[in-house]
């Protein structure tokens, strides 16, 4: 754990020194249980796929040097830099619309070299920045009003709008939860509230009817009715369930899933590798993987509630949010809690993008950890998470 | 530089929300692991089935039909080995898929052409299949989903060709490799060694249809308990299975069967199975039930007499033969012409071929598809006479030396009664050697007809015999009480007259005729027919044999039995007996002639060539040989074919000496083969119950009530 000077002195902020250990052991924890996990999933398919798992021990590398030099420069550079990083992760996001490669009736990626880059995922983390930057600058202790809410709303909804153009529900959602995470922290009038909850009774039927596409509505009838139709639309949630259900207490054990070995699992590696570790290693590997996750994300709070700055707060809970929002909609949809939506099981699934930017996320909550010391642990509120 | 980066913000906004959102947090978290809970502890057992029920699946193991000997071992039914071809259509065809392909297939060419090549396709076949295929994907797109495809004709075999030649199974299995979408299946077919040897006695087998589905596995049938399901479908049919249709393999079809086996076999969501350690980990035990095969049937029929009755038979289009064992009732050869190949109608050659074969058969006026020797009846003509002598001896109506007068005719009232010849002064003796109408009209007249009737009904005549191979036909030994139902008006002498020389509404089958003649060879013993000597394991282990089995005995004299078949000696050996000039020297026969007037009258565009033959006479020949101590009885008939001393008696003759020729060959002591004693059968007999179950219709248990012991 992470070590306070005696007598409360905190120590020098040589790197040595302030680097946040439990965030490195849990995230790396993951990650390599994420790997061995996909090294189960991927090891029934064809050839051209069974070597997948070392494509992403690359990309968590290539994600490992970035979290690092993310950690290393100091987060307040990316405070001033906050608004263009975020300028060009739309025109990225615009480019997919020109460049894009047209997968499975959506276009999400850009080939760069022989590299596919999916830009709505690292637009996460630029809308993160960006927000931090606007609430940084814009400190209120009394509660907001709506006209308030207007400029953050404005740059969650630009880059909501175009993801959901390409089309991409899942990152859409992720990003909007990831916005109403960082909102959940400021203080906004009751009567604003109010016209909020209002206004999102009036939209949600209007998304319904026009936003949403047809196999979309498809997957949250599914969702409703999870019985019928096993053959068809709810193949990939049934299967999901009956492996998950058949792990039972300590799992069938490694590479030994059935459901798996024996090609009942679609997208095993992207959407359900859960599924095939909940079959390997039953409800006990499940507890331990849901502690990883939570513990990560309740020390992502607790690296905001120590942030020594606004900015470094609401990047932290930007960061929480979105590892916390992935995992909790992965898992709840293949467990049959929530309806499918194409959400990635953070450094579990695979992807560079995915990885990239989680493992980006992760640098930055290593930036705020390792510069916190300006503000006494005392005074977050958090001391329920306290180390000694 | 640090000027500029050090903007510190007052973060004392979010202050009180940290405990908030780690609640939040905590509380989803906490959700997930209690659905996990749910999932994986309580419901886990039924997931961890669920699982198991994906994986592991039945496959039948398929059994082998039994097979059908006669006497002497000499198959005349068995399996054979057939292989089949199918394709799946947008393998082979890629063109005929709409839509961009994937990149895996983009350079792939169209197999179809080659394999066209391999299976020796004609030109009209080619197209006609290739439209087949192009029309099975004519809906089918390269972006179908997997439910799309599971419907779509274009994912599924498609049957090309069937009982493939060994070169092109060679070849396709060569070519494996490269054309990837063909299937040789292989199949147990049903081969008839002898072909149309026999066809109407041993039947043929065919696809069981909806009708028969219906019964055995209605809709619902998935979801009766085990009990249902045995007591419903006791053999285990499923759809396209083979099952006998007519003769031996209709009758016997439980027995012949066989019970289908069954192993687990590990199955991925593909439909592909699975083998080695790691699958093989998952089966549950029991993993395998071996299937029971169907047990073999040795006949008392002797195909070598069968293939002499063919050759003997071959100048006349139609008709039938029966050979019986005097001694046992046991039947040595039952033929009836015209036949059909059941090779053909048992789908070994193709459905085309079976459906051809059909509508030929159907349309023939000779009827091939009828089974002269029991589903048919005949009237007998004079092969009638002995029963009415006898029915005139048993009641003492007159003195068998008493002679009436023949002048070719007698007169009744308004109508005159043919004889054949006049055969002058004749008494009980020569009336039945020389055959004289008249004397048994005389007889006739004396005796009446309920007292022939008694007696020709004793003799088995006008009765189903319980042979049960065929549908029998029971013929008709009228009555006065028949007539009585049959005809408003008053009852007519005629009548009578008529039915003592086996006209007018007499009805016999040739194999009814058969059994009472061997009754009169053998002292009135009428025997229950058997064509099933013992039912075998495939290794020859007689599993059930089926000792003769007396019918019941006709009380009759030994003198008046006597009697009679010293006239029928003499029907052959007299020189004045209507078989004797075409008698064998050299063999001891009795018998009686008879030619059978049918009342045929011709339609009126009818072809003049068809009438005629329609219109002439049966011709018929009964005996039995040797004459002093009988040990066959054969009956000729020949439809339409004219009269019996001429016609029919000759066949009989041939069919006799070839019978004494082959007997000769073999040697008393080689024929029949000694059975195997009986031995406790086999364990696996009692686990199949349905095997032995539905008693088989010719087993004499069920039929002689009455039966007196041998």
């Amino acid at each position: 754990m992470y070590r306070l000077g005696s007598r409360g002195r905190l120590l020098g902020s040589a790197p040595r020194d302030t680097f946040d250990w439990v965030l490195f052991l849990v995230s790396a924890s993951l990650a390599v249980v994420g790997v061995v996990n996909l090294y189960s999933a991927t090891s029934v398919v064809r050839a051209s796929l069974s070597d997948l798992y070392i494509q992403q021990v690359y990309w968590l590398v290539m994600g490992g040097i970035l979290a690092t030099l993310v950690a290393a420069i100091d987060y307040r550079h990316y405070e001033r830099l906050g608004y263009v990083v975020y300028g060009g992760g739309l025109v990225l996001l615009l480019l997919v619309f020109v460049l894009g490669k047209d997968i499975r009736g959506s276009s999400r990626w850009i080939s760069i070299g022989s590299f596919s880059l999916q830009p709505s995922e690292f637009m996460k983390l630029f809308m993160i920045v960006a927000l931090a930057k606007y609430l940084h600058d814009d400190p209120k202790n009394e509660g907001r009003t709506l006209k308030d809410l207007v400029i953050p709303a404005g740059i969650a909804m630009v880059p909501m709008l175009l993801v959901l153009r390409q089309p991409d529900l899942g990152t859409a959602l992720i990003l909007g939860l990831i916005f109403a995470s960082i909102a959940a922290m400021m203080r906004v009038r009751w009567s604003s509230l109010a016209w909020l909850g209002v206004g999102g009774g009036i939209l949600v039927p209007l998304a319904w009817s026009y936003v949403l596409k047809d196999y979309q509505k498809q997957r949250i009838y599914s969702f409703l009715n999870p019985d019928t139709n096993i053959q068809g639309a709810n193949w990939h949630e049934h299967h999901a369930r009956v492996a998950i259900g058949a792990g039972r207490v300590f799992g069938e054990g490694f590479m030994k899933g059935t459901q798996n070995q024996f090609l009942f699992l679609p997208e095993q590696y992207s959407d359900f590798p859960f599924a095939v570790f909940a079959q390997d290693w039953g409800f006990a590997g499940c507890l331990l993987l849901v502690a990883l996750y939570g513990f990560l994300t309740l020390w992502a709070v607790r690296v905001a509630a120590t942030a020594r700055d606004r900015f470094g707060a609401v990047v932290s809970i930007g960061v929480g949010a979105l590892i916390f929002w992935h995992a909790f909609f992965n898992l709840g949809m293949v467990t049959g809690l929530l309806p499918i939506v194409g959400v990635t099981l953070p450094l579990f699934s695979y992807g560079g993008s995915s990885v990239m930017t989680v493992m980006m996320g992760i640098g930055l909550l290593m930036n705020v950890s390792m510069r916190r010391f300006a503000v006494s642990v005392r005074t977050s509120g958090l001391s329920f998470l306290e180390s000694s | 530089m640090s000027d500029r980066l050090v903007q510190r913000s007052d973060a004392s906004e979010f202050r009180k929300r940290y405990q908030w959102l780690a609640l939040f947090v905590m509380l989803a978290f906490v959700l997930v692991v209690v659905r996990l809970f749910e999932l994986q502890i309580v419901e886990g057992a039924d997931y961890t089935s669920q699982a198991h029920e994906n994986i592991v699946r039945r496959v039948p193991l398929p059994t082998t039909r039994g097979v059908i000997r006669d006497a002497q071992g000499k198959v005349l039914a068995s399996s054979r080995p057939a292989h089949n071809v199918t394709v799946v259509p947008w393998r082979v065809l890629l063109s005929a898929v709409n839509g961009k392909r994937p990149d895996s297939l983009a350079d792939a060419l169209d197999t179809w052409p080659k394999i066209a090549d391999v299976l020796r396709l004609n030109p009209d076949e080619r197209t006609r299949f290739q439209i087949r295929l192009k029309e099975a994907c004519a809906g089918a797109s390269w972006d179908d989903s997997p439910e799309e495809r599971r419907k779509s004709a274009c994912y599924r075999p498609l049957l090309i060709r069937e009982d493939l030649s060994r070169d092109i199974v060679a070849e396709l299995k060569e070519h494996d490799e490269e054309l990837p979408g063909v299937d040789v299946a292989l199949l147990a077919v049903r081969f008839y060694p002898y072909k149309t040897l026999g066809a109407h006695m041993l039947g043929y087998v065919a696809e069981i249809d909806q009708e028969q589905m219906q019964r055995v596995r209605p809709a619902n049938f998935d979801q009766l308990s085990a009990d249902e399901k045995q007591k419903l479908n006791p053999l285990g049919y499923e759809g396209g299975d083979y099952i006998g249709a007519t003769g031996i393999e209709h009758a016997w079809e439980s027995t012949l069967r066989g019970t289908r086996g069954w192993e687990k076999r590990v199955v991925d969501a593909r439909g592909r199975y699975r083998t080695g350690p790691d699958a093989k980990r998952l089966l549950d035990e029991p993993a395998k039930q071996d299937p029971l095969p169907g047990r073999d049937l040795r006949l008392s029929i002797d195909v070598e007499l069968m293939t002499a009755i063919e050759k003997a038979m071959r100048p006349h289009p139609a008709g039938a033969a029966v050979v019986v064992d005097v001694r046992t009732g046991r039947i040595l050869a039952l033929y009836s012409k015209p036949d059909f190949d059941p090779n053909d109608l048992s789908g070994g050659a193709g459905r085309g071929r079976v459906r051809e074969t059909f509508e030929k058969l159907s349309t023939d006026p000779l009827r091939p598809m009828l089974d002269k020797t029991m589903t048919g009846s005949f009237q007998p003509g004079s092969t009638f006479k002995p029963f009415s002598a006898l029915a005139a001896l048993e009641n003492k109506i007159l003195d068998p030396e008493d002679r009436e007068r023949c002048d070719g005719y007698l007169t009744f009232g308004k109508r005159v009664f043919h004889c054949a010849h006049v055969h002058g002064k004749v008494n009980m003796h020569d009336a039945i050697s020389e055959s004289c109408n008249v004397y048994f009209f005389k007889l006739a007249e004396a005796v009446g007809m309920d007292r022939i009737a008694k007696i020709a009904s004793d003799f088995g005549l006008g009765q189903k015999t319980g042979l049960g191979i065929n549908p029998e036909a029971p013929g008709r030994v009228p009555t006065r009480g028949w007539y009585a139902m049959r005809y408003r008006g008053q009852f007519r002498i005629g009548f009578t007259l008529n039915t003592a020389i086996g006209q007018g509404d007499s009805l016999v089958t040739p194999l009814q005729l058969a059994l009472a003649y061997a009754a009169l060879a053998n002292g009135g013993t009428v025997y229950s027919p058997q064509i099933v000597r013992a039912i075998e394991t495939s290794d020859g282990t007689v599993a059930t044999d089926f000792p003769p089995r007396v019918q019941h005995k006709v009380h009759i004299s030994p003198e008046n039995l006597a009697r009679v078949t010293d006239a029928l000696a003499a029907v052959v050996s007299d020189p004045r007996g209507t078989a004797y000039p075409a008698r064998d020297p050299g063999l001891e026969v009795s018998g009686k002639t008879g030619t059978a007037q049918t009342g045929y009258l011709a339609g009126k565009n009818e072809d003049s060539k068809h009438a005629a033959y329609f219109a002439q006479n049966h011709a018929w020949f009964a005996a039995f040989s040797p004459s002093r101590a009988p040990e066959i009885a054969v009956v000729v008939f020949l439809e339409h074919g004219g009269s019996g001393p001429t016609q029919a008696v000759p066949v009989a003759m041939q069919i006799i000496r070839e019978h004494a020729r082959i007997e000769s060959t073999r040697g008393p002591h080689v024929a029949p083969p000694p059975l195997l004693p009986n031995k406790p059968a086999p364990a696996i007999v009692q686990d199949a119950g349905t095997i032995d179950t539905p008693a088989p219709p010719d087993d004499p248990g069920k039929e002689d009530d009455d039966a007196e012991a041998p």
